[in-house]
């Protein structure tokens, strides 16, 4: 997540991070300070029988955003946090309730765990939890607006808030449409046979969801039967995007999909090799596609040619991936270059219009 | 090697163990989808499992003969060995005859042990992971992601962590396994191999015990399953209790 030129984002080992792309270009001591660069473990005491340290670092699968200058982000360990840059830089206790800090829930408690991110809408916090409930959160104090009755199954998606509505696509199959007033269900919910893997992406009034039978539905709201649906070869695990009337949808099959939003109707496919984990990004004309085998593609989206970034450390190698390491996370698109969060924790730094990384950061630092 | 076992061992059995668990209740699919696989590749690995305990109850008929051997050549290793030889070989025993089957069963248990942990997919990458393993079939794809609740407890939380119900359960582990090798460890003459093997019949339980505090329900319970088996077996081809009650009343 961007902001104000700050890079916002979980590492592997458990930390929030405000990362400076221009103090890392220019290979400054991390944090850099002046330029907004921080860094923040928070960890809980663990439960159950560990070896070891009695606290725990906490997981990170959601990507943080960011509202009225203050970070959310919500956590595995089950607790939703909103985070000062300005009393994070200082290294002060958490949280500093005056600078606008709170944790959710306050006490020792936690929720089940939080694997989608949180949206901001209303002046409210809306995060999914494992406890197959919706949350509404206010984002001053931190305090709870409402909560969903129980929902199906663990809820391991991030909510797609519509105007007064907010849309759950859930693992048992549902998607239920919630009020954003006080949660209750309304009227509409699509059932399907099988679970929803991924969250849904809204485009002109139509979901574009990924199923666990290897389907990629595009569903109507207010509809009881998919408008279309369109089979790949695995799941598809990451939410597709939609430009100009085309769904992009990367599948775990190693394929990413162009298809009609409108008919469901095939336009082409590129194939990047391995199972496609995160989102692609559009960047102008052209998609930016990471697969777990570490390499970078960027696609002509009109005509799904696309070439592969070279590894900076082998760049004659055709076999080297573009980045030694699994790409799973959320891609970031800032000024004309793409952040990648790579599972070697480290951040890299993709030029697209030059066609390579610029620069990689490890995210592992004291 | 590793996308070898997965091909033939480890996906036949992930994918059999998703597709039981779409057949059974879902309220209690996952638990109950265990303890039939366990039960299903028990019986599979029956012969085997004769073997070593024939194997073993015939090296265990011939203990006094072997410490009689023990007193006369202890000093005399090489000829304490060749005695004994002569007599493994005269009873028509081979004594790795109870560590080949045993060897073989392994790697079906290890499958299954990762079946269960892939299955349970207890955080995102795990599903992930799981992706990878699963057929297309529709049969498969419907029971996913699992129900991992059994009986009030999550057979993807670590049992520790599940209350009473996880103590329970690992308690259930260690005395049951207490058993099944109180059954089948025959009392020793000697005063320091009966310390020993003593102390082996508590600690191993006691181990299984702590292991199923620390890891998910579902392979704790996967432990009992197997416990429980090994017991009704041990009983029914064993010709009951053998040294449960025997030595209880010595």
């Amino acid at each position: 997540m961007s902001y104000e030129e700050i890079l916002y984002l979980g590492s592997m080992d458990g930390k929030i991070m405000a990362i400076s792309p221009s103090a890392r270009d220019q290979e400054l001591n991390f944090p850099s300070l002046p330029d907004g660069e921080w860094s923040f473990a928070f960890t809980m005491p663990s439960k159950g029988v560990v070896c070891g340290s009695s606290s725990v670092s906490i997981v990170i699968y959601g990507t943080p955003v960011v509202a009225n200058g203050l970070v959310c982000i919500g956590i595995y360990n089950g607790k939703v946090l909103m985070i000062n840059p300005s009393a994070r830089s200082q290294n002060l206790p958490f949280p500093q309730g005056r600078s606008g800090e709170w944790s959710y829930p306050r006490t020792d408690d936690v929720i089940e765990p939080i694997v989608g991110s949180p949206v901001v809408a209303n002046d409210t916090i809306y995060v999914c939890s494992s406890d197959s409930r919706v949350y509404a959160l206010d984002m001053t104090y931190g305090d709870e607006k409402w909560r969903s009755a129980p929902l199906d199954g663990k809820l391991w998606t991030t909510p797609l808030v519509d105007g007064d509505t907010i849309y759950v696509s859930t693992f048992d199959g549902h998607i239920y449409a919630l009020s954003i007033n006080d949660g209750s269900l309304l009227p509409w919910v699509f059932e399907a046979k099988v679970g929803f893997v991924s969250p849904p992406e809204m485009y002109k009034g139509t979901m574009f969801v990924g199923s666990f039978d290897r389907n990629l539905y595009a569903v109507k709201v207010g509809d009881d039967k998919p408008l279309w649906e369109f089979t790949g070869g695995n799941w598809f695990w990451a939410t597709p995007v939609v430009s100009e009337d085309i769904v992009y949808a990367g599948c775990l099959d190693g394929k990413l999909y162009a298809i009609s939003s409108e008919t469901g109707e095939e336009l082409w496919r590129f194939d990047a090799g391995s199972g496609i984990v995160s989102s692609p990004v559009v960047a102008d004309d052209l998609l930016v596609v990471t697969c777990e085998s570490g390499n970078v593609y960027l696609v002509n989206v009109l005509t799904g040619e696309g070439r592969r970034i070279k590894n900076p450390d082998d760049p004659q190698s055709a076999d080297r991936p573009s980045i030694d390491a699994s790409i799973r996370g959320h891609l970031c698109v800032l000024d004309g270059v793409v952040y990648i969060g790579a599972q070697d924790n480290r951040l890299y730094a993709v030029d697209i219009d030059r066609g390579k990384i610029d620069w990689k950061f490890p995210l592992a630092v004291e | 090697m590793v996308n070898l076992w997965n091909l033939i061992i480890l996906n036949p059995m992930l994918n059999g163990l998703v597709a039981l668990s779409s057949l059974l209740p879902e309220a209690v699919e996952f638990g109950l989808a265990i303890i039939i696989l366990t039960v299903v590749v028990r019986l599979i690995l029956m012969p085997l499992t004769l073997r070593q305990l024939s194997s073993t109850k015939a090296l265990q008929s011939m203990q006094p003969k072997i410490q009689e051997l023990q007193k006369k050549y202890g000093r005399d290793k090489r000829k304490l060995q060749q005695e004994m030889a002569k007599i493994y070989k005269g009873a028509g025993v081979n004594p790795a005859g109870c560590i080949w089957p045993m060897l073989i069963q392994f790697p079906v248990w290890i499958a299954l042990y990762q079946s269960i942990m892939r299955a349970l997919a207890t955080a995102p990458e795990n599903l992930l992971d799981l992706s990878r393993h699963l057929y297309s079939w529709q049969i498969v794809n419907q029971a996913i992601p699992l129900n991992s609740y059994f009986l009030g407890l999550n057979l993807g939380q670590q049992s520790s962590s599940a209350g009473i119900g996880g103590l329970i359960l690992a308690i259930l582990v260690g005395a049951t396994m207490w058993v099944q090798q109180k059954m089948t460890t025959a009392p020793s003459g000697d005063p320091k191999q009966q310390s020993q093997s003593g102390m082996m019949l508590l600690m191993m339980p006691l181990m299984f015990g702590i292991f199923a505090l620390m890891f998910p329900s579902g392979l704790a319970l996967y432990w009992l399953a197997s416990n429980v088996i090994g017991v009704v077996t041990q009983y029914f081809i064993g010709g009951g209790w053998g040294y449960l009650v025997s030595s209880s009343h010595t």
